[in-house]
């Protein structure tokens, strides 16, 4: 029960002061945001950024050296079984296997997460019905689009109920109706079922009025706040230009920052 | 003639067979009675080794007299008769006891004999005096002399004992005896160096080998015409590795098997579709076969690895080899 | 959507935060065993190589050599077998090492896309995903290994008594588990080895070729003696060994010992590895250094 309540209470993310560091080169710099549940969260920046970085550390495929993350309140270092059976992850790259069909997927991921074969049948195909393709259960992922793959990827993320959803620039390479498709599915599953969703992209126009942002760039956040709290800082009406500002500015800054150490020594 | 001669040793070899017959007495408690054994001459120790049928280990070594080659045993399995070539005689063995019996004259340089399917008498190949010699195994007396061809070897008799098959290595001849008569009724020329004559036991043919030859010649004892010259080849193996000496056929008449010396096999043959269904690896110049009373069991020699391998006949595997004195030469397996 | 209300089970709510069961561990592993399987039967293509290229050497390398092995009787053997006969247990350890690697090595690749991530992210923990893929690795390598028995059956490569069927599968799992667990050690320490052309350079053919699966030790001890030290210590030699004496229904202790000890060495470097916290997988170069 006291379980249930820490989970009502924590936001769906919380990223406090996390830094990463592949050799020299600090990928993420005390990155600090969080995911409400109940909501959109768009992750902004430029490839390069740290957006799958920060992925991975709340993925877990690396832990994070500094700082903390927590899923629904529970910590990814110190309750790793709670924090990932809590999350659903569509990740950039491809990960449905072309050669089986779409129900073994689902039923493989469903057991990775523990859940015996008739319920994860059963949840497959809920889910698969959810996003339109309970159709095409049999059929092999490869005679999909790529659009229906995204979707299946999605369905797959939900099959076992988690509190946050992370889709790491899940549009990349769609086409504009596909591209649609998908965010207008992620959004009704917000309203629906009241989950956080963290959704990492470099594409602004995916990004609506009511949304969360938070802007990344060279491994730091720039801005944590609303789609008009980036508009006032970048200066501009149209959030693409809002943001290409926000970023210039920071690198010009950097670049004093630089230019004035270099002086000084 | 020198088969009448006794041995130059025979204290010591009396000494030696008469402590091997408390060894022998001693181990026939041990064992299962009824166990069959196996009597493997061994060429260069001039000795016998006996094997236990059921454990496959050897359980005796008899000192035998010089360069023992060729072996047999009595019908009833009670006496082992070994031609021991150097001594120029047949020594006859006890099976159950090891212990020497007597000794029978046989001409100079026995290599190979065949007893009558009666028991009596035994007829013996003299590889230097190209004669076979009849031996009454009762009496000890000498039946007969035949001249054969040069150097006779291989002794192969019919199973109603009619017909005796001599071949003459140097000849190249399987001679065909009345053994009413004792003369010969016909030489039927078969390939280079024959060694061993078998009948199948419904005595339509007569199998000879030719070692280098490297061929068996199936001859139809009625006409004396040869009705199929048997040719082998291994996969891996030389031709002129291949030098057929042994062969048995079983009771039934329906499988043969040739030794094929340094091919280090043995060769699996239908004696009705002359197809070869199986090359057996054995060890090394394996050399003359035996079957086990029940022939269930094939006993063959190999004379370079000094061990005997056994084959199940039912399924056609090479299941053991036992290490044997050195250079076995034949084999005998009683009940 | 009016599917939403037909949809049974409201998805945030059914699985809270929960701690794993050992039902639980059954179907992940079940789970992860299952998909291997399946997709090794999807890939035709795999399947016939791992059995062709064992048949090769059996019907070829081996029916060119049958004469020319030095003729001995080892143990287990009790007659002479042929060459055939001699190196079966050498090429069925050559199926495991090869899928060992392979299946290893896949996660090399896949570590950033694919199935691997996907793998990561359940909420079991590392160790146990990681146990349970080379579990999976291994039952794929069983079902090649008596794909090539049965093959070998009919070319009369056969043990003695065909209970050697039977006893050989703790040997096979033995030396699978050895063999993939080596090829996960491996996936996580050398980077240089995610080409596996230079895997097959300098691990399968040296392991292979140093080893007792083509010759017996003592006829390489009577060739070189250096060569034989190494070949005996190779722990490719054991899982051969194993194997072969198992198929006879025997168990050479020497090889069981080196076969779990070496597989549990290989098995611990590779959960030391992959786990993320004390691991290599995070000081490797980001994401970005492995697109």
């Amino acid at each position: 029960m006291s379980e249930i309540a820490v989970e009502t209470r924590a936001p769906a993310l919380r990223v406090s002061g996390v830094t990463h560091a592949f050799g020299a080169k600090k990928a993420l710099d005390d990155v600090s945001l969080t995911a409400p549940s109940g909501a959109f969260t768009a992750l902004l920046g430029l490839n390069g950024a740290g957006k799958t970085t920060l992925f991975s550390l709340i993925t877990r495929l690396y832990e994070n050296r500094s700082g903390a993350i927590s899923v629904l309140g529970h910590d990814v270092r110190q309750q790793p079984t709670r924090a990932l059976s809590r999350l659903g992850v569509v990740f950039q790259s491809r990960t449905l296997d072309l050669e089986l069909s779409v129900l073994q997927n689902l039923l493989y991921h469903a057991a990775l997460h523990g859940i015996g074969r008739s319920e994860a049948r059963r949840r497959s195909l809920a889910v698969l019905e959810r996003v339109g393709l309970a159709a095409r259960a049999k059929e092999k992922v490869r005679a999909l689009s790529g659009g229906q793959m995204r979707r299946v990827e999605i369905a797959r993320a939900l099959l076992h109920g988690p509190g946050l959803l992370l889709l790491d620039e899940p549009t990349v390479g769609l086409d504009i109706g596909s591209r649609r498709a998908i965010l207008d599915e992620v959004r009704r599953l917000i309203d629906d079922d009241g989950i956080g969703v963290l959704w990492a992209t470099h594409l602004v126009d995916e990004i609506e009025a009511a949304d969360r942002v938070v802007v990344v760039h060279k491994g730091r956040v720039l801005l944590e706040g609303r789609v008009d709290d980036l508009r006032a800082r970048g200066g501009s009406e149209d959030v693409g230009t809002a943001f290409m500002a926000a970023v210039a500015e920071t690198d010009r800054r950097d670049k004093a920052a630089e230019h004035k150490t270099d002086t000084a020594a | 003639m020198t088969t009448d001669a006794p041995p130059r040793r025979p204290s010591r070899t009396a000494r030696l067979l008469s402590a091997s017959a408390a060894a022998a007495a001693l181990l026939a408690f041990a064992g299962p009675a009824s166990a069959e054994k196996i009597f493997v001459s061994n060429e260069r120790d001039h000795t016998m080794s006996v094997v236990d049928g059921a454990t496959l280990k050897v359980v005796e070594t008899i000192k035998t007299g010089r360069r023992p080659r060729g072996i047999t045993a009595s019908p009833d399995g009670k006496l082992i008769y070994v031609c021991t070539s150097d001594d120029n005689r047949v020594e006859v063995y006890d099976s159950a006891t090891h212990k020497l019996v007597k000794t029978l004259p046989s001409g100079p340089d026995p290599e190979l004999f065949v007893l009558h399917p009666s028991g009596n008498p035994l007829y013996i190949a003299n590889e230097d005096d190209n004669m076979v010699t009849i031996v009454d195994v009762n009496t000890g007396q000498k039946l007969a002399e035949v001249p054969v061809g040069v150097e006779p070897e291989g002794m192969g008799i019919s199973p109603d004992g009619k017909t005796l098959v001599n071949t003459s290595e140097t000849t190249s001849m399987a001679h065909f005896i009345d053994t009413a008569t004792n003369q010969i009724v016909e030489n039927v020329v078969v390939d280079s160096r024959p060694r061993v004559a078998e009948f199948r036991s419904d005595n339509k043919q007569v199998w000879v080998s030719a070692e280098v030859g490297g061929t068996v010649s199936v001859i139809d004892p009625a006409t004396h015409q040869i009705v199929k010259k048997l040719t082998f080849e291994i996969p891996g193996v030389t031709a002129e590795a291949i030098q057929p000496v042994g062969v048995k056929i079983t009771k039934d008449g329906k499988t043969a098997f040739v030794a094929l010396g340094p091919a280090n096999r043995v060769a699996v043959v239908d004696t009705e579709t002359f197809a070869i269904k199986k090359y057996l690896l054995v060890g090394q110049r394996v050399w003359q076969l035996a079957f086990s009373p029940d022939e269930s069991r094939l006993y063959t020699t190999n004379g370079n690895s000094n061990d005997i391998s056994i084959v199940d006949v039912a399924s056609d595997k090479v299941t053991k080899s036992v290490t044997v004195g050195r250079s076995p030469w034949g084999a005998v397996a009683v009940p | 959507m009016s599917l939403v209300d037909r949809a049974p089970a409201p998805l945030s709510e059914p699985l809270p935060a929960r701690d794993v069961t050992f039902g639980g561990y059954l179907v992940c592993m079940g789970g992860i065993v299952w998909r291997e399987s399946l997709r090794f039967v999807h890939q035709r293509g795999r399947f016939l190589s791992a059995l062709v290229r064992p048949l090769v050497w059996l019907f070829i390398f081996a029916a060119g050599f049958r004469a020319t092995l030095g003729v001995s009787i080892i143990p287990p053997y009790e007659t002479y077998v042929l060459y055939e006969v001699y190196i079966a247990p050498g090429l069925i350890a050559m199926i495991q090492l090869f899928n060992g690697l392979q299946s290893s090595l896949s996660m090399v690749y896949d570590r950033e896309v694919g199935a691997m991530r996907i793998l990561l992210v359940s909420p079991y923990p590392r160790w146990f995903l990681l146990v349970s893929k080379l579990v999976a690795g291994v039952a794929v390598s069983l079902l090649q290994a008596y794909a090539f028995l049965a093959v070998a059956y009919f070319w009369e490569v056969q043990p003695d008594s065909l209970w050697g069927y039977l006893t050989v599968l703790p040997a096979l799992i033995l030396s699978g588990l050895m063999l993939g667990a080596m090829g996960l050690a491996m996936s996580s320490i050398f980077k240089q080895l995610e080409n596996f052309a230079s895997v097959m350079n300098f691990v399968i053919f040296p392991m292979f070729f140093a080893s007792s699966a083509l010759y017996p030790l003592w006829r390489i001890q009577q060739a070189n003696v250096l060569l034989w030290h190494i070949c005996s210590y190779n722990p490719f030699t054991h899982a051969v060994e194993l194997i072969r004496f198992a198929l006879y229904g025997q168990v050479e202790w020497t090889s069981l010992a080196v076969v779990s000890g070496f597989g549990a060495a290989c098995l611990l470097a590779a959960i030391y590895a992959y786990d993320p916290s004390a691991g290599l997988t995070g000081r490797r170069g980001g994401p970005d250094a492995a697109k």
